[in-house]
Parts: C-alpha cells; sequence; structure tokens
C-alpha cells in the first residue's frame, strides 16, 4: 500500500478538482441506493451523467483532447437528456411511484456497499495503472462504482432501479476509460455510447412487458416459477 | 500600532468569547428561523434574559438523587471551557496552553461533558430524562466513528493532529481546499455537527414534544441556576462546534497572527461573523427538511461515516 501523503505534496487543482467530481459520481450512485422514489432515482442518474460529461469537459480543456468535447457533447444529449426522459415516459405510463424497497436497510446497504467500494478502490489502486490524463485514484473511483452500481441492482427489488443501477454502471466504466483511454478515438467511445442505448431500448421493452403481465414494476412476483 | 495584549489575557479572552456569545448566537439562529417561517421571533437577546431568569430561581433535585445531580452542570461547564483553549478560536498559533491538548483531546472532553449529563439524567429516575441520556449516548456510540474518521484525514494530511496545523494547512493554498478528502471531511463534520447540536433533521431545536427529543429531554429534571448551566453550557458546544468546523476546516481566516489589541479584536469580530453565517446556514437546514424518525437517524450517521471513510480512502491512493 502507498505511504500516505504528507502536507507539502497535496495534489495539485486539476487533479484535486478531477478527483473531487470523480468522488462526487459514487456519492450520486451511493444516493441512488437511498433513494424511494423512482423518479429521483432517474434525476440522480442524469445528474451523474451530467458529472461525468463535466469531467470529460474537463479533461479536453486541461490536457487538449478536441475529441473529448464531442464526446461530452453526445454523452450529454445522451444520457442527461434522452435516457433520463425515456425512463420518465415509462415511469408515467406505468403510474408507479414508489421504487421497490431493499432487501437489507438503507444503513446496513450503505456500510456493505462502503465495504465493497473499499475492496475495489484498493484492489485497483494496488494495480499502480498511471494515466497521463487523469489521477490514479479517479480509477479506483470507477472500479468502486461498478461495484456500488451491482449492489443497487442486487438488493433493490424492482425493475426500475434494476435498470437505473445498470446504466450507472456504464457511467463508473465511462470514468474508467476517461482514466486509461482518453484518446481513445471517438468511434469507440461513441459506439459504447449506443451499446447503452440498445441496454436503454432492451430494458425499456422488459419494464413494459413486466408491467403488462404483473400490473406491477416489482420483481417479487418472478420468483414463483408458475404464473 | 495597538497596543500588544498579555498572551494570558488573550488566552483567557479565548473561552471568554465563547462564553459569552454562545447564547448570543442561538439567539440569532432562533431569530433567523422564525423569520423565515414568516414569525416575528424572540428577540436575539432572549436566551440571555431566560438565563438571567433561571439564575435568578430556586433549584429543585429529584428525590434520592445524589450530590453528583446538581454536580453534572458545573462539571459539563467547564470541559465546555477548556475546549476553546485547545483550538484556533482567536489566534492562528497556538497559545501557551494551546498544545496541551490535540483534537481527540477535544473530543474526550466534550465527550466527558455529555456524559456527565448523561449520568445526571439517569440519576433523577425519570422516564424523560432517562430516555434522552440513554439515546444520546446510542446515537452518540455511532456518531464517534464519524469522529474519529476525520480525525484520521486530518492526521493523514498534516500528519499530526493539531487543530492548528490543519488550519496553517488549509489556509496554506487553494490545492488543499479543493482536495476531495478536506471536502468530505468536512462535509461530515458538519452532518455530525447537526447531530451534536440538535438540529434538524435528527432533532427539532424548540420542540416540546418529548418522544421526539435526544439531547434537550436530558436536563427535564433540572430546575434553577443547575439548568441555566445546562442551557448555557449546549450554547457554548454549540459555538465550539461551529468554531471547530469554521476556524479548522472550512474557513480559518481572520484569526489573529499575534496578540496586538486590534487584530484579536477583529478575530473575535470575524468569528462571530463567521459563526452567524453558519447558523444561518443552519437554520435554513432546519426550515427545508423534516425530522428524521429516530430509527432513521442511523441513516443519517451512515451517510456522515460514508463521506469521512471516503475521505481517508481517498488519501491512502495519494490522489485525496
Amino acid at each position: 500500500m502507498p505511504v500516505p501523503l504528507a502536507a507539502d505534496s497535496a495534489p495539485t487543482t486539476f487533479e484535486g478538482a478531477t478527483n473531487t467530481v470523480a468522488v462526487l459520481l459514487l456519492l450520486t450512485e451511493f444516493a441512488m441506493l437511498r433513494a424511494t422514489l423512482s423518479r429521483s432515482q432517474v434525476r440522480l442518474y442524469a445528474v451523474q451523467s451530467l458529472l461525468v460529461s463535466g469531467l470529460a469537459a474537463i479533461v479536453a480543456a486541461d490536457r487538449e483532447l478536441p475529441e473529448l468535447y464531442a464526446l461530452a457533447a453526445v454523452s450529454l444529449a445522451l444520457k442527461v437528456i434522452a435516457v433520463p426522459w425515456v425512463i420518465t415516459r415509462l415511469l408515467r405510463d406505468a403510474g408507479a411511484e414508489i421504487a421497490g424497497s431493499g432487501a437489507i436497510g438503507a444503513a446496513s446497504a450503505t456500510l456493505l456497499s462502503l465495504a465493497l467500494a473499499g475492496v475495489g478502490f484498493f484492489a485497483v489502486g494496488s494495480l499502480d495503472i498511471s494515466s497521463p490524463y487523469l489521477p490514479q485514484a479517479a480509477l479506483g473511483l470507477s472500479m468502486s462504482i461498478v461495484l456500488v452500481a451491482f449492489v443497487l441492482m442486487i438488493v433493490r427489488r424492482d425493475v426500475v432501479s434494476q435498470a437505473v443501477g445498470f446504466f450507472s454502471l456504464e457511467n463508473g466504466v465511462s470514468l474508467a476509460s476517461l482514466v486509461v483511454a482518453a484518446g481513445m478515438p471517438l468511434i469507440i467511445e461513441v459506439a459504447f455510447l449506443f451499446d447503452l442505448l440498445v441496454a436503454v431500448v432492451v430494458f425499456g421493452v422488459l419494464m413494459r412487458v413486466h408491467h403488462h403481465r404483473t400490473s406491477s414494476l416489482s420483481t417479487a412476483s418472478l420468483t414463483s416459477l408458475r404464473g | 500600532m495597538s497596543a500588544v495584549l498579555p498572551v494570558p489575557l488573550v488566552q483567557v479572552l479565548q473561552p471568554l468569547t465563547v462564553l459569552v456569545a454562545a447564547p448570543g448566537l442561538s439567539g440569532a439562529i432562533a431569530k433567523a428561523e422564525a423569520r423565515m417561517q414568516g414569525r416575528r421571533g424572540p428577540r436575539v437577546l432572549q436566551p440571555y434574559y431566560d438565563l438571567a431568569k433561571l439564575f435568578g430561581k430556586e433549584s429543585l433535585a429529584p428525590e434520592g438523587a445524589s450530590r453528583f445531580f446538581l454536580l453534572a452542570p458545573v462539571i459539563a461547564m467547564t470541559c465546555y471551557l477548556t475546549v476553546p483553549l485547545l483550538i484556533p478560536v482567536l489566534t492562528s498559533f497556538g497559545l501557551p496552553l494551546g498544545y496541551m491538548g490535540d483534537i481527540i483531546g477535544g473530543g474526550f472532553l466534550l465527550s466527558l461533558a455529555s456524559f456527565c449529563v448523561a449520568v445526571a439524567a439517569a440519576e433523577t429516575g425519570a422516564p424523560y430524562a432517562q430516555l434522552g441520556a440513554s439515546r444520546s449516548k446510542t446515537f452518540g456510540a455511532i456518531t464517534e466513528p464519524v469522529v474519529l474518521f476525520v480525525v484520521f484525514t486530518v492526521a493523514l494530511v498534516t500528519t499530526t493532529d493539531l487543530p492548528y496545523a490543519q488550519a496553517a494547512t488549509v489556509r496554506s493554498s487553494a490545492d488543499q481546499i479543493i482536495r476531495p478528502a478536506h471536502l468530505l471531511a468536512s462535509a461530515a463534520l458538519f452532518l455530525v455537527i447537526l447531530y451534536e447540536t440538535a438540529r434538524i433533521p435528527v432533532e427539532t431545536h424548540t420542540g416540546t414534544n418529548e418522544f421526539g427529543m435526544i439531547e434537550e429531554a436530558r436536563a427535564l429534571e433540572h430546575s434553577g441556576p443547575y439548568f441555566a448551566l445546562l442551557k448555557w453550557g449546549s450554547a457554548c458546544k454549540q459555538l465550539i462546534l461551529y468554531t471547530i468546523l469554521i476556524d479548522v476546516f472550512l474557513a480559518p481566516w481572520g484569526l489573529a497572527s499575534g496578540t496586538s489589541a486590534g487584530p484579536v479584536a477583529l478575530a473575535v469580530l470575524a468569528l462571530l461573523g463567521k459563526a452567524l453565517v453558519l447558523g444561518l446556514v443552519v437554520a435554513v437546514i432546519d426550515n427545508t427538511f423534516a425530522k428524521l424518525r429516530l430509527f432513521k437517524i442511523t441513516e443519517f450517521v451512515s451517510a456522515a461515516f460514508l463521506l469521512a471513510v471516503l475521505a481517508v480512502f481517498t488519501l491512502y491512493l495519494g490522489g485525496g
């Protein structure tokens, strides 16, 4: 484990700012875990996506990677506006407000995910991957986001939470790609975004079909095999 | 040039400022809260009148309560007045007694005070006072780890656990302020302060409903001067905690770098101004959120714990 830095070697302003945005990404993920309304989960997802787009723009400005501006714009249009809009419309049609309760309490879920986030953070941190674009801590944080998104999908018993968990997992992956491959050709990054769109369509169909068959968004009725 | 004050005088001025200004801060917050609710609210000086009234009253102790019941408010007040000696209240450097304890020492004194009040409440045999004491100890046990992690953050950043060192680090450059560890630890400490000063979303500060009380209920059996000391003490505790948050973490500017009369007087005014701004923020929070159900308080504390632990995490990878 690396020795913690002493007072004389604080991170630079750029590192501090980007790390703060990355930490905010993780905190929105935790907020989703805690949110009780489906609508507020979707809103939190939009905020998280906005933070990812903002981070891409910051990296583009500071590291002079103009193609990242395009990525930030596309991700803004898709993940901040289009996807939340589609899910909100689906929710309005379904008429369900309250997200399913978690399998464990909010405090226990927070502590569990905190432990998992720590595992991800230190596991990736010890790989010693350094990147010219973003500080190393952001990579650990992206792994934590992915793991907490898994917890969100596992402990919540409703389709919307699971969909939002999956989409926000993609946000964690975006953050990781900003760290290790910010200079990656734009076409690959955009291809990832369109993968997300496919997932949105699939989850949208799933939500509609599930709501049509059980007239609820809860997955509790899926546990019994006979209809 | 203004006259240079003797060091012991400045040292005494630190607890004195807290002692004199604390009820006024409570009054100002109550006034601001009332104005936001469209009420006229009590005078800002009302807490002082309340204290004066209580000091003129007779005091009674419940039957069977030992001498400790009456001693506890005095011990608590002594603890509260010792803490300002340890933290940067007026000066940016440690006065002679400033290094007799670190942040943990200050935390111990604050918990000792709260422990004495809880024991006194348990002495009474009255249900509500005991309820408050038991609740405050229960939730105190889960906020303690949060404070510890905040101290760990300070220790990792400054390699000491002196409040003066942390304040100097924050003053040193903008890099130290924008780093996530600092922001997360400050946010976690703020949440703990909301709990410790009995504010929404944990507790209604001015409520009269005993079932929702935690800190407030402990003093229900005290009366007269002893009750006044407890009320004054909790106002002092509030100002002390605000001072720690402001002068160690958020805005350690405006402190006197010497003991000349001018800068020290300015430091007093700066402290009061900054505490008022923080009080205003707390008043807004008081008016914006609802009180949490008792069993939801763990969720609130777990959020604070999350922030404090993440602060330590980010420091370990060198990115905090």
